[in-house]
């Protein structure tokens, strides 16, 4: 449906720019020798003059407009000696020698007579050269400052210049900018039918800002009393309200998946480690915090080793942060956790303080700021797709790489000798151990699983969140609500939690607010357990 | 395990006698009172004062999680919701009493461009409503969170997980600025006690020692509370909560019961400590804060009342001491004191005194 529309858009415009520059009139190149004398007359012709070009602006010639815009500069600067047999352009104001202004021959002058500006023909010659700029400059640069001098006038400024700026131009931003412009400047053009067309062309491309602009359009005089132009705006806008409606549905719906693919990321570990010990990690923020801080120092190793992969550097910290938070989960595991399995509330205190101690050893040998990252084109931007919805690289990043964790932890728990054993330890402990089962092996290996699945989420999250020490605290509450939710130890519920409280924290917010989500997504979670004590997917096991 | 419930069903004593003949709990109980009468007739340094009146407010926050924690093996993460209403509470008090006398509306109603205090202040500038105002309220709100986490038989780990989310939440909401309770500066600039100018040596001392038999009235009851019948159905719901219901016990009723004292415990010490410290602002409310109680206990000694006492003026006294000397080593040194607690002394420092008296559900680990 897009495709035959965009066709349209392009197409007509060109077409109607064709026909146009066909007609002879407006074919008629710039009588250079009499531009010249008026922006050499008095006021009221230099006026006439800088008009005059701005209304042909959108027909004339490239080298008539560049002539132009020499003599304008020239103007502007002081720079345009005005003699009685023409006029003459000069290097530096109240230099002795110039060129003839219109034949280009060198010419001595002997007193430079720069003619003076007032204040209404400055403003007519600043709109006069941003035209020039607009349709003539070098580079998008200089092309964007012309638009936006002729932005402050747009009044004065025809049609038929923006039509012809937006078709030659070749940076898409600026492109865009023009057509807005274009398009507000038609939507109060004198003419019904113009004004008509131009509602038609604004409700094809609909956003919020083209909304608001034909909102504003029911307070013009034409609503009341013009039937066709009412009927002509009711359409367009009810047009641009369903599709804006459909945008910020489509826009709701990704961040609550990119939201919820972060808290799984984050939570995913949580279960495995939960499930299977009964040990509440208290340290899994922190977790999450060393990957990314590990992603950083992939970062800094490819920016000293091999600048020019540095791109690449978010795949290249994927094993690494896994590795290395996997090896800290073992570690700790070995040290402490080992000790406490029968005392799930004192394994809690002594992940408390392992979270404490990682956070104060980040802070004292990094720092507390925030971490810089390069973000690789992948990460950075989006494509709008639909009304206001822009699908941004970075969240869809999350989501991906979310999903392919979640296949992988999927497949190493089904589909592995190590899975199967977490499985059986999982559901019965001491069976387990009788048939042979290493379980504090496994038990090892499983807490080097679930922390290795924190530090990806910290990889995942370094194109969204900000990476400083303290941002394991802001994850870990959301992280176990989901898993609470999902029910311990059960990768699919925690998988249906994060979507449920992710999607319940995007849907709530934009109504009432961050606070009024979380309260509401907590009340929700403990209204839920009144049914369902053990969570949504509980594992079944004998005790 | 399986002997819980026979040990703690074991031979009662009178109340009286019961409060005298746990040694620990007495003799702390004669330390505060001596140290009250101390600073009435010898007046340190203020600071010393204060530092004095500010421990014995941790320690009753201590005990309070001790209650429910030691006794009935419910381990909250999210006691400083119940300290941060008292707080709250006493300092709306402090400063409705101070707009009441001076006429001058504290800073954030004039921050946020009101003309009067909120609607719902009304009353708060007479001490006796605030009072009863602010243990109500701790207990409404630990009446209906506890309800609903014990009918559904919410317990372990996931009852920790979900009280921090609660305290969680409130600390989301006090940093809100239009809830009339200072936002996320809090509260703070209180003029006068009972009309007396705050900050005098009077006042300091007068809330030091208020502090300080406050904790030996509560350590004195609650050490009756768990020596009584109902002590001893706490300890056998904590070591086997299924065969005391079983039994026929109500066990949802008693474990409520137990956590709407603790929590009016601990709203009480919040209503000592604000005045002492002179802000409250929503950081009281961070998980963190309410997950040092447990460290508190935990350090102290689990499930003995005198061991909460003793960890939290230890680990706050040591906080006060470090935090000022070396800021930077004091969270080593904590997570280095926590971790080996946990793992050598798993009963708390009072291991060191007295091995034997490992409560039940504590024996028989490795």
């Amino acid at each position: 449906m897009a495709e035959p529309r965009r066709f349209y858009l392009w197409v007509l415009p060109a077409l109607w720019c064709l026909v146009h520059s066909a007609t002879p009139a407006s074919a008629a190149p710039l009588d250079r020798a009499a531009f010249a004398a008026d922006l050499c007359g008095d006021g009221a012709a230099q006026v006439r003059g800088a008009e005059g070009l701005v209304q042909a602006g959108g027909d004339l010639p490239a080298d008539d407009l560049a002539f132009a815009g020499r003599l304008l500069g020239a103007l502007a600067e002081r720079r345009l000696s005005c003699r009685a047999e023409g006029a003459v352009l000069l290097d530096r104001p109240s230099a002795s020698e110039g060129r003839d202004a219109v034949s280009g021959a060198p010419r001595p002058v002997a007193e430079a007579r720069a003619p003076v500006l007032g204040l209404r023909q400055r403003a007519a010659l600043e709109t006069a050269r941003g035209t020039v700029a607009l349709l003539t400059g070098a580079d998008p640069a200089a092309r964007g400052a012309g638009l936006s001098v002729v932005e402050r006038r747009i009044a004065t400024v025809p049609a038929a210049v923006l039509d012809r700026a937006r078709d030659a131009e070749t940076d898409p931003a600026l492109k865009g900018t023009i057509a807005g412009l274009a398009q507000a400047a038609a939507l109060s053009s004198p003419d019904p039918a113009r004004r008509r067309a131009a509602i038609a062309a604004v409700a094809a491309s609909p956003s919020g800002t083209a909304q608001a602009r034909l909102a504003a359009l029911k307070s013009d005089p034409a609503y009341t009393a013009d039937p066709a132009f009412r009927a002509a705006l009711d359409a367009g806008l009810a047009q641009v309200s369903r599709a804006v409606a459909i945008g910020d549905g489509l826009a709701v719906v990704y961040n609550g998946l990119s939201f919820a693919s972060i808290l799984f990321m984050a939570a995913a570990g949580l279960a495995i480690i939960f499930g299977l010990m009964g040990v509440i990690n208290l340290a899994q923020g922190e977790f999450i915090m060393l990957g990314a801080y590990a992603t950083y120092g992939v970062q800094e190793a490819f920016r000293r080793l091999a600048p020019g992969l540095l791109d690449l550097y978010l795949f290249a910290a994927i094993p690494v942060a896994f590795g290395a938070v996997a090896l800290a989960g073992i570690v700790v595991e070995a040290l402490i956790l080992r000790h406490l399995y029968r005392r799930p509330l004192m394994s809690l205190l002594a992940t408390w303080a392992v979270s404490l101690f990682l956070v104060n050893l980040v802070r004292v040998t990094v720092g507390t700021q925030n971490l810089q990252f390069v973000m690789p084109a992948y990460v950075s931007g989006g494509v709008p797709l639909y009304a206001d919805f822009v699908m941004t690289w970075n969240r869809l990043f999350a989501i991906g790489f979310a999903a392919a964790t979640l296949v992988l932890t999927l497949l190493i728990l089904r589909r592995t000798p190590l899975g199967l054993d977490i499985r059986a330890v999982t559901q019965n402990r001491d069976m387990a151990a009788c048939l042979g089962l290493p379980t504090r092996r496994v038990d090892r290996l499983a807490f080097g699983l679930g922390s290795g699945l924190a530090g990806l989420a910290g990889v995942a999250l370094c194109p969204i969140y900000s990476v400083n020490p303290g941002m394991g605290s802001g994850l870990i509450v959301d992280s176990f609500m989901v898993v609470v939710l999902g029910g311990v130890g059960s990768l699919v519920g925690t998988l249906v939690a994060a979507l449920g409280v992710g999607g319940a924290n995007v849907l709530i917010e934009p109504i009432s607010g961050a606070v009024a989500a979380k309260v509401i997504v907590l009340v929700g979670i403990i209204l839920f357990l009144q049914r369902r004590p053990e969570g949504l997917f509980a594992v079944r096991r004998r005790r | 395990m399986s002997g819980g419930v026979q040990t703690a069903l074991a031979a009662p004593a009178g109340p009286a006698r019961r409060a005298v003949r746990d040694p620990l709990v007495a003799g702390l109980v004669g330390l505060c009172l001596t140290a009250a009468a101390g600073l009435l007739v010898a007046s340190p340094a203020p600071y010393l004062v204060n530092a004095l009146g500010q421990l014995a407010a941790f320690a009753i926050l201590a005990v309070s999680l001790d209650l429910v924690w030691g006794y009935l093996g419910i381990l909250s993460l999210g006691h400083g919701l119940f300290f941060a209403i008292g707080g709250y509470v006493c300092a709306m008090h402090l400063l409705a009493h101070g707009a009441a006398v001076t006429g001058v509306l504290p800073d954030f109603v004039q921050f946020m461009g009101w003309k009067s205090l909120p609607a719902y202040w009304a009353g708060l500038d007479h001490a006796s409503y605030a009072f009863v105002l602010a243990l109500a309220l701790a207990g409404l709100v630990a009446f209906v969170f506890g309800f609903a986490s014990f009918r559904s038989r919410v317990n372990g780990v996931y009852f920790s997980i979900i009280s921090q989310a609660l305290v969680y939440v409130a600390m989301l909401l006090m940093y809100r600025n239009d809830t009339g309770l200072g936002g996320n500066n809090g509260m703070t600039g209180f003029p006068l006690l009972f009309g007396w100018p705050m900050g005098s040596p009077g006042v300091v001392t007068g809330l030091a020692v208020a502090a300080l038999l406050t904790l030996a009235a509560v350590l004195a009851g609650t050490r009756l509370l768990v020596g009584s019948a109902i002590g001893r159905r706490m300890l056998a719901c904590r070591d086997d909560e299924t065969r005391l219901r079983t039994l026929g016990y109500s066990t949802t009723r008693l474990k409520l019961g137990i956590w709407c004292v603790s929590a009016m415990i601990a709203a009480l010490a919040g209503i000592l400590y604000v005045p002492q410290v002179g802000i409250i602002n929503p950081r009281v409310l961070a998980p963190d804060l309410s997950i040092e109680i447990a460290v508190w206990v935990a350090i102290g000694g689990l499930g003995r009342l005198g061991g909460a006492v003793i960890g939290a003026i230890l680990v706050n006294g040591l906080k006060f001491w470090l935090s000022a000397a070396m800021p930077e080593a004091w969270p080593f040194i904590l997570s280095g004191l926590v971790l080996l607690v946990v793992l050598v002394l798993p009963n708390g420092l009072l291991d060191l005194v007295d091995w034997r008296r490992r409560p039940t559900w504590l024996r028989g680990t490795r």
